[in-house]
């Protein structure tokens, strides 16, 4: 019965996540660059594909260590609430002066479908790209992020704003408006897991991102920056997070956007194929 | 009526803070200047509190009455902060390693107001578990928990009555109130709810589901009971009726009295009134002949015998069974068996015991679960010979903290599936006595119960509205009960509760070792307007931490702390009046109006 909540909920998003990817792809990508990838998506995938199987381990990795995180943060971890609560007050409180009903349905869907949207999208658009090292350097930074993030979470225990303020959010908070989202954040994550918010670090990469590449998608920066800032903000506006892991979620984007740009290279097709040339029988082309 | 505002300093009397001073002010509103100083090393003496409590995911309300705590102590110049831990790591802060100065909690009490001797008697001051977590020790009060066991009736009466308000003066916790438990089932597939409380044995008895329904889908919003099924844990659990479902105890409680269970009878005999003056601390006062049903089996077929039900009680006075250096007792339980004196075996199904107190106290014996022999003996056996230096330590050994699954009790139902976070799925236990002919109980008809964890209160209620439920089994928290769907097939239960919310005190450290420091801090509670506040009403205030049938005159609720009224009214700190009364009590304030140590 837990899980028929949970296959409910999940289907919903996949088909409004889905929509919007569809309407995206044929906005933002167009039909020449569909074309061409049609054409060279088997050269591609090889060229990007050490940079999937990376973010594959790192997401395998990550629910491994938040399902059993609560044994290592218990030996290693160190109770944050009070410092965050201390060091910013009741801050997050002032989204709540704004609060209208609107902005509360906005902000929940925000949260949940243009989050997923806003991190899958530039996977299809960038893979789109004749240049795979966007798509390469994209990756790895999700890799990054969520990597650095699990350190932060075992390092500290934190729960967020609804859960020592809760009387104060009652208006906007996430999960008494909207009681099924409980049930899939549930699954990927803990409420100990706040510092720093990956939300708004990865949905921040994806605004760097498209910035970086807004001679290839120009219509797509300002959309992203768009959702980027209102998935930061949703998070203090559902009192899920405190501004002190907002600003953590931007220092942890900005480095890992850095952190990808040197470690991935701008030539790896070429190599790729060099080595696979030296190989008597490459694996990838058996069929 | 008052509403609480959002910002940290409100909620005090404006005029009084100012009263207090411009450097009162300050230290209630800016915590960031003092942790600096502190950092430099100037203010090392002042007085700092952490308020240990769960998260709001785990009790909004208890979350709500620690700030409102906090507010207030920060007012009188202490340096008061939040401690929130999960609800397995706040028990085994509080009960198992006693690293607190004071926490918010509820407290799951028990039909009896023997709980008490267990939750204070200084006797139990060293143990880990339910037992004396607060540190406390009290000549006067140990006096008045052991009088109160020797006897029955109205003299019983009169001795808890002065216990109570040996208790209110002393203040070793300060109750709060008792909420009141809420709950939603659907009646469209199961009938036969409203009887019985349903998280008690009975509660699952004499459900009647419609034919096609083979489960009882219940909702619980705490995952632990599909983590851990081990009935002697401490931090696993507070209340809820797995344990009591899965295992059998002698007696259990029904509407406030103790009905046969897996005894069949028992009969007590108590010596006189006088003769009790006479008797010596261990001297038998009464006696019971306990007479098991007859053929009942644990759950792996071996039959339960009367040396099980010694066993149980052997066991929980040491559960290391006397092999280790020292006695291991029971991190639960652990007043229920100790007015036991001695335990005879008569035969198969007959024991004798005596007991050094009055029947009321003594009969808490009765209501322990019974634990199958051949399963413990060979768990301490195993733990005993793997280990050269074996030392069991008390409360936190692994044969009281491992999680028992399966659980193998001979209660009405037994252990089926779980999946950690998810489920525990219980089977009705088709051999037992319950589902027998001549036994004069209500059958069990479900075959099965299974028990979903949904973690928020404001889910459960949408999943029975949506028949994805058919129960929420946890007590519903007061903020979701106005989610409740009028509907024809969704009802509601309501019951009083014997739990309460508190604030305990850690009595072994400063400052709360000195009872007028306890004092104070409970007038910094406005336990009235909490009620209003924070439960929406659905609570009752108390000064005690028994329902008004123990209550003497003296400590009735009369629409404020009888003993330690609040400092203030309507939720307002008086700033000024609390000060004076720190100061009054010998505490000092530095020139920024900060509570020195």
């Amino acid at each position: 019965m837990y899980a028929e909540v949970l296959t409910r909920v999940l289907t919903q998003v996949a088909v409004v996540v889905g929509i919007l990817l569809l309407t995206s792809i044929a906005l933002f990508v167009g039909r020449g660059r569909l074309v061409t990838t049609a054409r060279e998506w088997r050269s591609r995938l090889q060229a990007t594909a050490p940079a999937v199987a990376v973010l594959a381990a790192v997401l395998g990795l990550n629910r491994v260590v938040r399902w059993r995180g609560d044994e290592i943060e218990g030996a290693i971890g160190f109770h944050m609430t009070e410092t965050f609560y201390d060091l910013e007050g009741e801050f997050v409180l002032l989204f709540q002066s704004i609060a209208t009903e609107e902005l509360t349905a906005y902000f929940s869907f925000i949260y949940v479908y243009g989050y997923a949207f806003l991190l899958i999208f530039p996977g299809i658009a960038y893979f789109a790209l004749s240049d795979t090292r966007t798509f390469r350097r994209l990756l790895t930074a999700y890799s990054l992020n969520y990597v650095l993030g699990l350190a932060f979470y075992l390092l500290v225990i934190a729960y967020g704003p609804r859960n020592v303020m809760p009387e104060e959010l009652t208006v906007t908070m996430l999960y008494d408006n909207s009681p099924e989202y409980q049930h899939l954040t549930r699954e990927v994550n803990r409420n100990t897991n706040v510092f720093p918010s990956l939300h708004t670090s990865l949905a921040a990469t994806v605004g760097v991102f498209a910035y970086i590449t807004r001679s290839s998608y120009p219509y797509w920066f300002p959309v992203a920056a768009v959702l980027a800032a209102s998935v930061a903000v949703s998070t203090m506006y559902l009192g899920i997070h405190w501004a002190i892991d907002v600003v953590a979620g931007l220092v942890l984007a900005g480095v890992c956007v850095r952190l990808s740009g040197v470690l991935v290279g701008r030539q790896p097709v070429a190599r790729f194929r060099r080595y696979l040339d030296r190989r008597p029988t490459p694996r990838d082309d058996r069929e | 009526m008052h509403r609480q505002s959002t910002t940290r300093s409100n909620g005090i009397d404006r005029r009084s803070v100012l009263a207090a001073g411009v450097a009162g002010l300050a230290t209630a509103t800016s915590g960031c200047i003092d942790r600096v100083e502190s950092a430099v090393g100037q203010e090392t003496d002042r007085l700092s509190l952490s308020i240990t409590t769960v998260p709001a995911d785990g009790d909004r309300e208890a979350v709500r009455i620690a700030r409102h705590l906090e507010e207030h102590l920060e007012a009188v110049g202490i340096d008061a902060s939040l401690d929130m831990r999960s609800r397995s790591n706040f028990l085994e802060a509080v009960l198992i390693d006693h690293e607190f100065d004071l926490y918010v909690g509820r407290h799951p009490a028990d039909y009896d107001p023997d709980f008490l001797y267990e939750t204070l008697h200084s006797a139990y001051a060293n143990e880990s578990g339910w037992q004396n977590p607060l540190g406390f020790s009290s000549m006067p009060v140990d006096g008045h928990l052991e009088a109160q066991r020797r006897v029955d009736g109205e003299r019983r009466r009169e001795r808890i009555a002065t216990l109570l308000e040996g208790l209110a003066e002393e203040k070793p916790f300060d109750p709060i109130c008792f909420p009141e438990e809420h709950r939603v089932v659907r009646t469209d597939r199961v009938d036969g709810w409203n009887a019985d409380h349903p998280e008690s044995r009975h509660g699952y008895l004499g459900l009647e589901p419609s034919e096609d329904v083979d489960r009882l889908r219940v909702l619980v919003t705490d995952a632990r009971i599909s983590r851990n099924l081990n009935p002697l844990s401490a931090t696993l659990r507070e209340q809820g009726s797995t344990i009591d479902l899965l295992y059998d105890s002698l007696a259990t409680e029904h509407d406030g009295e103790l009905v046969p269970w897996l005894a069949e009878d028992w009969e007590t005999t108590t010596i006189e009134e006088t003769e009790i003056e006479e008797t010596e601390d261990d001297d038998a006062i009464t006696r019971a002949t306990v007479t098991l049903r007859e053929d009942c089996r644990f759950h792996d077929d071996e039959p339960v015998t009367a040396d099980d039900v010694a066993f149980t009680y052997r066991f929980l006075e040491d559960t290391a069974l006397g092999r280790a250096e020292f006695t291991s007792p029971a991190p639960r339980y652990r007043s229920h068996v100790s007015t036991l004196e001695d335990v005879t075996v008569e035969s198969d199904r007959e024991l004798r015991l005596e007991f050094s107190a009055g029947y009321e106290a003594a009969e808490r014996a009765l209501t322990v679960p019974v634990l199958p022999e051949h399963r413990w003996r060979e768990q301490v056996d195993a733990r005993a010979e793997n280990t050269e230096t074996f030392t069991a330590m008390q409360g936190q050994w692994g044969l009281v903290t491992m999680d028992n699954v399966p659980a193998v009790g001979s209660g009405p139902f037994r252990f089926e599936s779980r999946s950690e976070r998810e489920h525990l799925t219980l089977e009705r236990y088709d051999d037992h006595f319950t589902r027998r002919e001549d036994v004069d109980l209500p059958s069990v008809e479900i075959e099965r119960l299974q028990f979903g964890i949904d973690p928020g209160s404001a889910s459960s209620i949408e999943r029975v509205a949506n028949d994805g439920a058919d129960l929420t089994a946890s007590m519903l928290e007061a903020h979701a009960l106005d989610t409740i769907p009028d509907e024809p097939e969704i009802d509601y239960l309501e019951s009083p509760s014997q739990t309460f919310y508190h604030v305990g005190f850690n009595a072994r450290i400063e400052p709360f070792s000195n009872p007028h420091a306890r004092r104070l801090v409970a007038g910094l509670l406005d336990k009235a307007w909490l009620v209003e506040e924070v439960f929406d009403g659905h609570a009752t205030p108390t000064a005690t931490p028994l329902p008004e049938e123990w209550v003497p005159e003296r400590l009735t609720w009369d629409g404020d702390d009888p003993i330690t009224p609040f400092f203030g009214s309507d939720g307002d700190l008086d700033v000024e009046a609390a000060r004076d009364a720190f100061e009054d009590t010998g505490y000092r304030y530095d020139d920024h109006g900060r509570l020195r140590l």
